[in-house]
């Protein structure tokens, strides 16, 4: 199988595709772009269309329209030579459990082609299953088919690795384990990843840049920072030596939204607009309570957090029951 | 795709078959063990009363045996084999990861067939040197096939068996459940096929019964042991083609064409 793919471009690329299963679209006219060298997070709630546009970069499902690119070369059109160079775990990792880890990867390796069978003893060290990997499949546990499942995508000495969910089931130690991995083939190695997930602490961690997805629809997409920080809510929390007088300064100023006690400090939220930017708001809160003779020792804007961003943009939030948003 | 990755694509098929313990024990033993029956049982019979009970061996014991091995519980171990050959990537969750290497479907669904055909013809080889074993071993004063009639008998066993087992990927395949697959082909082996082809009513229709069509190609006369139309060469060889060419080209539309 040819392993000649394109070196320029996005990992992947996709314009206006869309998955209709009768009149719902799983997927509604996407336009993704995933850098190269990079971890991408594809963030979306259960339900969002993850897996689906998964399946459709990976040939395994059509698309009803629109066009996509795998490593520069469009799919489903040069499919073969778009996936030589990815491997690709969707949903959980699954085997033949009567045959060995060994066995398993001697089985993909053996459809990838006869370059591949070098590979095996490597992928297996890598995800430390060197000693285990005579044993048969069933044995296993979650998390060393989550392992023997990443070993597999190894096989294509990949340029791009897409993960659907990949942290399931594992445990937080299993999961440190993972992120380093990740980490490395990116950093280190400099190979794409594409990692779809719920879990917005896993995507913040991991990842250098994201898209949201909510019912089929990019919400927004960039790098990890740039996504939190276009938060429309900003926040600032204020020490001062009298909280109570202090609360009734802040509640005066116009530039505070909203104002409450949280642990001996105040956290303000800034009324941001046109004319007004969040420096702005901070410095004019901080002069009205300075003026007040109150001391202020503590004036620090709140870093947004990918969650709070994702919890703006989703629009299921708000369909959501309050009680089910608490819990 | 070239003849290496292939051969390599039908060894690691093969790899999966040999590890399926439960499928290949019980299709030996669904071949095997009424063969070792039916001559045990006979030679028993034949050494308590030999006035009554003739020799288990011989072209009688023969011709016993190739009717078992090639058109009754041979092709029971066939479906099995090719049951878990069409449906057994996708029971197990992993035909997707096949595609995801970016083989064509259509080269995954075809090594299927070489894989499911070695393993089993071993199994037809095995109960055919079982079936000469007893022959000979049984014969008595019984007269024995002619070398050239054991030759045909072997290339019958392995026509009917293969036919069958290549159907039995075809549709497993298709519809990819291997016990879907088991329980049509077994309740048409077994059942559906002799009952139409008792129903004289349905006259030259019956010519398209796949089993029947095997029994032109047996070299020993089957005749009322289970054969109950007769049919030219002509007419068998293209009945055996339109079986082959309908379940393989619904086994490669189905894996060409499915959600993965």
């Amino acid at each position: 199988m040819t392993s000649s793919v394109d070196a320029a471009g996005p990992a992947i690329q996709t314009s206006g595709l869309t998955k209709r299963f009768g009149e719902r679209a799983a997927i509604d006219s996407v336009d993704l772009q995933v850098p190269r060298g990079s971890a991408f997070g594809f963030l979306g709630p259960n339900g969002a269309g993850k897996t689906t546009m998964i399946r459709m970069l990976l040939g395994l499902t059509h698309a009803s329209s629109g066009s996509m690119s795998v490593l520069g070369r469009p799919v489903p059109a040069q499919r073969a030579a778009a996936l030589a160079r990815v491997g690709a775990i969707v949903e959980e990792p699954r085997f033949h459990p009567q045959l060995s880890g060994r066995e398993n990867l001697r089985i993909v390796a053996a459809v990838r082609g006869p370059e591949t069978h070098a590979r095996i003893d490597p992928a297996l060290q890598r995800v430390g299953l060197s000693d285990r990997a005579e044993e048969k499949v069933k044995k296993y546990s979650l998390g060393m088919r989550q392992r023997l499942g990443v070993a597999r995508c190894l096989l294509a000495d990949p340029l791009l690795l897409i993960l659907d969910e990949p942290t399931n089931g594992l445990d937080p130690g299993g999961i440190q384990e993972f992120r380093e991995m990740i980490r490395a083939m990116v950093d280190q190695e400099g190979r794409t990843v594409f990692i779809s997930s719920h879990l917005l602490d896993e995507v913040e961690k991991i990842c250098d840049h994201a898209a949201i997805v909510d019912r089929g629809k990019i919400i927004t997409q960039g790098a990890i920072a740039e996504l939190a920080e276009g938060s429309t809510q900003h926040e600032l929390i204020v020490g001062t030596d009298d909280m109570g007088r202090a609360l009734e300064v802040v509640d005066s100023c116009p530039q505070a939204k909203q104002a409450r006690a949280v642990e001996g400090n105040l956290h303000v939220v800034l009324d941001v607009g046109a004319d007004n930017t969040a420096a702005e708001c901070s410095a004019a809160i901080n002069s009205a309570l300075v003026e007040a003779g109150l001391a202020v020792f503590r004036l620090e804007p709140v870093r947004q957090s990918l969650e709070q961003r994702f919890l703006e943009v989703t629009s299921r939030l708000s369909d959501t029951p309050a009680e089910e948003v608490v819990a | 795709m070239n003849a290496t990755v292939a051969a390599q694509m039908t060894g690691a098929d093969i790899l999966k078959l040999r590890k399926k313990r439960g499928i290949l024990i019980w299709a030996n033993v669904l071949a095997l063990a009424p063969l070792l029956v039916l001559f045990i049982v006979r030679a028993v019979l034949h050494s308590s009363s030999p006035s009554e009970h003739g020799p288990a061996g011989g072209t009688d014991g023969f011709t016993d045996a190739i009717r078992l091995l090639g058109l009754i519980f041979g092709p029971l171990a066939a479906i099995l084999i090719g049951a878990e050959a069409g449906a057994g990537d996708h029971s197990a969750g992993v035909f997707r990861d096949l595609v995801i290497t970016g083989r064509s479907r259509v080269a995954l669904f075809a090594s299927r067939i070489p894989a499911a055909l070695l393993v089993m013809f071993s199994i037809s080889l095995l109960g055919y040197a079982i079936t000469i074993a007893g022959t000979y071993l049984f014969a008595d004063s019984l007269p024995t096939p002619s070398f050239g009639l054991l030759l045909e008998g072997l290339g019958f066993v392995l026509l009917a068996d293969g036919v069958i087992c290549v159907v039995a990927v075809g549709f497993g395949s298709l519809t990819n459940s291997k016990a879907a697959t088991i329980t049509a082909l077994i309740g048409w082996h077994l059942v559906a096929s002799p009952l139409i082809a008792s129903i004289t009513y349905l006259g030259r229709s019956r010519d398209f019964i796949l089993s029947q069509a095997l029994v032109h190609f047996s070299p020993v006369r089957i005749g009322d042991r289970g054969a109950n139309i007769t049919m030219g060469g002509a007419t068998a060889v293209l009945i055996l083609v339109l079986w082959l060419g309908v379940f393989l080209a619904l086994g490669a539309w189905r894996t060409r064409t499915m959600d993965a």
